[in-house]
């Protein structure tokens, strides 16, 4: 492999312990690092606020498909009864809304729910199964008990030698470079 | 800040005084209202009284739930359980108007209608004048025995052992409150109608009752704010939970009504179908359609925004609403048995409510004031005071 | 303030506390797990052989299971005939079935969803294999009304979807609200299984030692990176998904009961039906939820992740249903009789009293007098009391079911037409056919997922939250 294919994703460290995760992230937040990431096995109360990180959108994104999946469910009953197939059962009137009440929650929770999913994966960009992260071995220990920081190379704050420095002086264990073909 | 200062804050304060005032002029024009129209009367006073009996006895199972749960949230909220539960000696007394007014009110204690009623000869074992009092004579002792226990231990509460023995006292409790519970919205309420039934009727009148338990805590800590008295103690991660409790409760309770409705409406029985015909009558439609709206459309999605739940003051003008809803509820139970051509409000229905809502504030108050407002010695009191949501 | 009011409460706090109390803080983990030590035990269930039991069950679910697929043959090949149903009652086993699977597949969400609603951090303990043990019984619960319509071909007549004929299902039916409400219950469950699954599938990518593992958890785990701008998405999604699961799980059996209730057979019609199927449903679903439990902690030696503490909630939960339906029974009873209609009185009466009296009795003795024990603190925390009587909770709502369909049926407004209803061999082999199936499932879902969620069992460690005393005692760094 030629030297000049490698190219220089980003650096990542690990961290001994929840709390040192979250009181460096504050410290890489006020450092003016924008893109980097706290990696842990489950999720850390805080977190958002030391990272600098906004309160997700996801809530809109349910609420609207959550009201599109009852609008329709509503109309389609609506218009089997009273348009498409209008027949008189069991002396209820064509349109009944009474009893079209359950069908429109069911599809008010079934689309509130498969956007919620969609939408928890398309906010995280997920799925992505190429990432430089996994260049390092080192990584897999988060989704075990390791807790890491990483800053991509495109950051403007990034550059090789300062951020390594940066990550061990506010405690980082095992820097090192992420680089891959 | 201690309990005592708070109790001298709070002795200062007239709301005790302007209640009972208010109270007693209610209760005159009451006297006049009974000389003028004694069956207008009687049936106003039931409204009133079932708003307040349903609010103290929600009150009474918020406490059972509350210790049952080992719930840390609610400990800074359980004094002010206390004052209200501690009216319900208070409410057997007034329930002595509804005892004379019986005839006036209910149409199975008239033997003559009986003994042209092949339904009601069936269910004379029940619905006679002598049971009916001894149930409710009954009611009265359980629930003021558990209301009375359970504040004297609350109010001396400082181990765990206390909390324990209060767990106990509502283990039993519970399963007390939910057969006596029922019984007496089948005697008072149901046999209003005494031909109809309903399976599912006091799980429907519980639904209302805990739901405005949340609802009367959220105004009296409005008032209590408004000197500063709880500053510090109730936060708004307290509102909050207090909101996604009436959400929650809103719910049920539109749900548990709805089924009720759903279900009747869906078999097309007649016996059955009366009783709401009778609520879909002239204006009668009006007064069912806004009950829908104001008791659930409208709070549930106000209540859905939390920052609605974090603002004491926007929740205390939702709790306001959802008050008046459950007024709304109880005149909407009574009130299409004697007014069958559509709704009528009466002068009586403010003068029957200023007249208990006086007395029972009154007395809620008054107990505020004289025992601490906060259980400080509570072993959860720190934990409660710091409890947050997620 | 906060960690200032917090640490001289702790100390006196557990001083005065006595054993047994509510109030003892008793860890929610035992054992002093780190977070490894909890990925080490809990993978390795998935990652080495299961032991020689898991095989036997294996091999007893796999046989009923193909006994299943034979009777549903067999029964497709020669139609509804085959069972013991008869005129009045037209409904049997297989209504039966299905209420009961569906009622045993509440638990799951409601643990996942309610619990998580009301904080109770106990649930991630269980709610892994609830929820996986919800789906198995939703799919056991859809099998019987498909192929109780006979003619399974043509199914697709429940959906709305254009057609030859111009013909459109009919929206105002109670049946038609369970084929919507119990598929989209099936599918927001394995959805929100699913959404939990993914940490603990990224887990098992980066621990496995062959390709093929690799790949296939890579796959199933969507590249997941544990990072803070997923887990912001996950947490509020998680949340979201709660709050959308809380009400359907509660109107999922709502709207079974309406299959019953909306009718106007006797013993049917009764407006307490929607809560009273809630809370039955919850009732039997907690029961099989501990009777797993206990053989799973058993059979793994999961102790210290699923603690008495956990199944003495769980007996609780049990007991408070089981007094709700003992609540309905008494008011039905009541109402019967205060209605003054005949025919609900002659019901009720005959239920207790009447033909099918023994299954009546049954119900009563497993669903209001044995969770009874459950007042008894020394019951609730003995492992073998309480399988066998999570037993019995099972068996008395199948028996609840059975007795509130067939007995009413049996016994309506004509009495020319009564008759006496039995099960026919195929009834039975079908049913307990549909254990194979079920536990087929739940023994593949045990040795090839992780059965208790690591994220979450992680997450509730006292070394989790970056604010814990232990971190503060030795000094920021």
């Amino acid at each position: 492999m030629n030297t000049s294919d490698v190219k220089i994703y980003g650096a990542i460290a690990e961290f001994e312990n929840p709390s040192e995760l979250l009181h460096s992230a504050e410290k890489m937040r006020d450092a003016g690092f924008k893109k980097f990431e706290c990696h842990s096995p489950f999720p850390i109360h805080g977190m958002d606020d030391a990272m600098g990180l906004k309160r997700s959108v996801l809530g809109y994104i349910v609420f609207v498909f959550g009201l599109l999946g009852a609008a329709g469910g509503f109309a389609l009953q609506t218009w089997v009864h009273s348009v498409a197939y209008p027949l008189t059962y069991a002396g209820k009137p064509l349109f009944s809304w009474q009893a079209f009440i359950i069908v429109t929650f069911g599809l008010m929770v079934l689309a509130g729910a498969i956007s919620a999913v969609m939408g928890i994966f398309h906010l995280s960009k997920l799925p992505r199964y190429w990432d430089a992260i996994f260049y390092s071995d080192r990584f897999k220990k988060f989704s075990d008990d390791g807790f890491f920081i990483s800053v991509e190379s495109d950051d403007p704050k990034f550059n090789e030698k300062g951020t390594m420095d940066f990550l061990e002086s506010i405690g980082g264990k095992f820097v090192e470079v992420i680089k891959g073909a | 800040m201690n309990s005592n200062e708070n109790t001298n804050q709070l002795a200062n304060e007239n709301t005790g005084k302007i209640s009972f005032a208010v109270g007693i002029a209610g209760i005159l024009l009451c006297v006049v209202g009974y000389l003028k129209d004694p069956e207008q009367f009687i049936h106003s006073y039931l409204v009133a009284y079932m708003f307040w009996v349903t609010i103290c006895l929600g009150a009474l199972f918020f406490t059972l739930m509350h210790h049952l749960t080992g719930a840390v949230w609610s400990t800074v909220l359980r004094h002010i359980l206390d004052a209200i539960m501690s009216t319900i000696p208070l409410m057997a007394i007034l329930w002595i108007p509804i005892g004379f007014g019986i005839h006036d009110l209910y149409h199975w204690s008239h033997a003559s209608a009986v003994a042209h009623d092949a339904l009601l000869q069936a269910k004379a074992p029940y619905l006679n004048t002598t049971f009916f009092v001894v149930r409710t004579l009954i009611y009265f002792i359980i629930w003021s025995f558990l209301s009375i226990k359970l504040i004297k231990l609350s109010r001396s509460a400082v181990t765990h052992a206390d909390l324990d023995r209060m767990r106990k006292v509502s283990a039993i409790g519970t399963v007390l409150f939910a057969l006596t519970f029922s019984f007496a919205m089948f005697d008072w309420l149901m046999s209003l109608d005494p031909h109809w039934y309903s399976t599912i009727y006091g799980v429907y009148l519980f639904g209302g009752a805990y739901l405005n338990a949340f609802v009367i805590i959220v105004l009296i800590v409005f008032l209590l704010k408004k000197s500063n008295i709880l500053d510090g103690i109730v936060t708004e991660e307290h509102y909050q939970d207090l909101g996604k409790f009436m959400f929650g409760f809103i719910v049920f309770w539109a749900y548990i009504s709805a089924s009720q409705y759903f279900l009747i409406w869906y078999g097309n029985i007649p016996e059955e179908t009366i009783w709401y015909k009778h609520r879909w009558v002239g204006s009668w439609k009006t007064v069912s359609l806004t009950l829908v709206f104001v008791g659930f459309v409208l709070p549930f999605i106000i209540l859905m925004f939390r920052s609605v739940k974090r603002n004491l003051t926007f929740l205390t003008a939702i709790s306001l609403l959802i008050f008046a809803a459950h007024y709304l509820d109880m005149f909407w139970n009574v009130m299409p048995g004697v007014q069958h051509h559509g709704a009528h409000f009466s002068w009586m229905d403010i003068s029957t409510f200023l007249a208990i809502s006086g007395i029972v504030f009154g007395f809620i108050w008054r107990s505020l004031v004289n025992h601490p407002i906060y259980p400080s010695k509570d072993p959860f009191i720190q934990k409660s005071i710091a409890f947050k949501n997620f | 303030m906060n960690i200032l009011n917090k640490k001289p409460i702790r100390s006196s706090d557990t001083a005065s506390v006595s054993p047994g109390s509510m109030y003892e803080e008793v860890p929610l983990i035992t054992g002093n797990q780190t977070f490894s030590s909890v990925t080490e035990k809990i993978c390795s269930i998935v990652e080495n052989d299961p032991p020689k039991m898991w095989y036997v069950l294996f091999g007893i679910s796999l046989s009923l299971l193909l006994m299943l697929v034979g009777s549903v043959g067999y029964l497709i090949w020669e139609g509804t005939g085959i069972w013991g149903l008869n005129n009045p009652v037209g409904w049997g086993w297989a209504i039966v079935n299905f209420v009961f699977w569906v009622g045993i597949g509440h638990a799951g969400t409601l643990i996942s969803a309610v619990l998580y609603l009301f904080r109770q951090k106990w649930r991630t303990s269980i709610n892994r294999f609830a929820e996986a043990m919800t789906i198995f019984a939703v799919i056991c619960a859809l099998l019987f009304p498909t192929i109780h319509v006979g003619r399974i071909w043509v199914l697709y007549w429940f959906f709305p979807i254009p057609n030859q004929m111009e013909m459109w299902p009919n929206f105002r039916s109670p049946l038609l609200w369970d084929v919507f409400a119990v598929s989209i219950y099936f599918t927001v469950s394995l959805l929100f299984w699913y959404v939990g699954l993914v940490p603990d599938l990224a887990t098992l990518r980066d621990r496995a030692k062959t390709k093929a593992r690799r790949v296939l958890f890579g796959i199933l785990s969507l590249g997941w990176r544990g990072g803070n701008r997923h887990w912001r998405h996950y947490e509020l999604g998680y949340l979201i998904l709660a709050g959308l699961s809380t009400p359907l799980v509660l109107s999922v059996h709502s709207v079974v009961s309406t299959d019953f209730a909306t009718s106007i057979i006797p013993g049917w019609h009764t407006t307490i039906f929607p809560p009273y199927f809630v809370a039955g449903a919850i009732f039997s679903g907690f029961a099989m939820v501990m009777t797993l439990a206990i053989i799973a902690r058993k059979a793994f030696g999961m102790e210290d992740f699923i603690t008495i503490g956990h199944l003495e909630k769980m007996a609780k939960i049990i007991m408070v249903t089981g007094l709700m339906v003992g609540y309905a029974y008494s008011m039905e009873f009541f109402i019967a009789w205060y209605s003054g209609n005949e025919y609900e009185k002659f019901t009720f009466i005959n239920r207790a009293f009447g033909n099918y009296a023994w299954g009546y009795w049954i119900m009563v003795s497993c669903n209001v007098l044995i969770p009874q024990f459950f007042w008894s603190r020394k019951m609730r925390t003995n492992v073998t009391v309480l399988f066998i009587l999570s037993i019995f909770v099972n068996i008395g709502m199948w028996f609840e079911r059975f007795v509130i369909i067939v007995s009413s049926l049996s016994r309506d407004y004509i009495p020319s037409s009564w008759d006496y209803y039995s099960p026919t061999i195929w009834d039975i082999s079908v049913f307990l056919g549909s254990f194979g199936l079920f536990f087929t499932l739940f023994l593949l879902f045990i040795r090839f997922l992780p059965m208790i969620s690591m994220t979450e069992v992680k997450g509730v460690l006292p070394q989790a939250d970056p604010h814990h005393d232990m971190y503060h005692n030795s000094g920021d760094k």
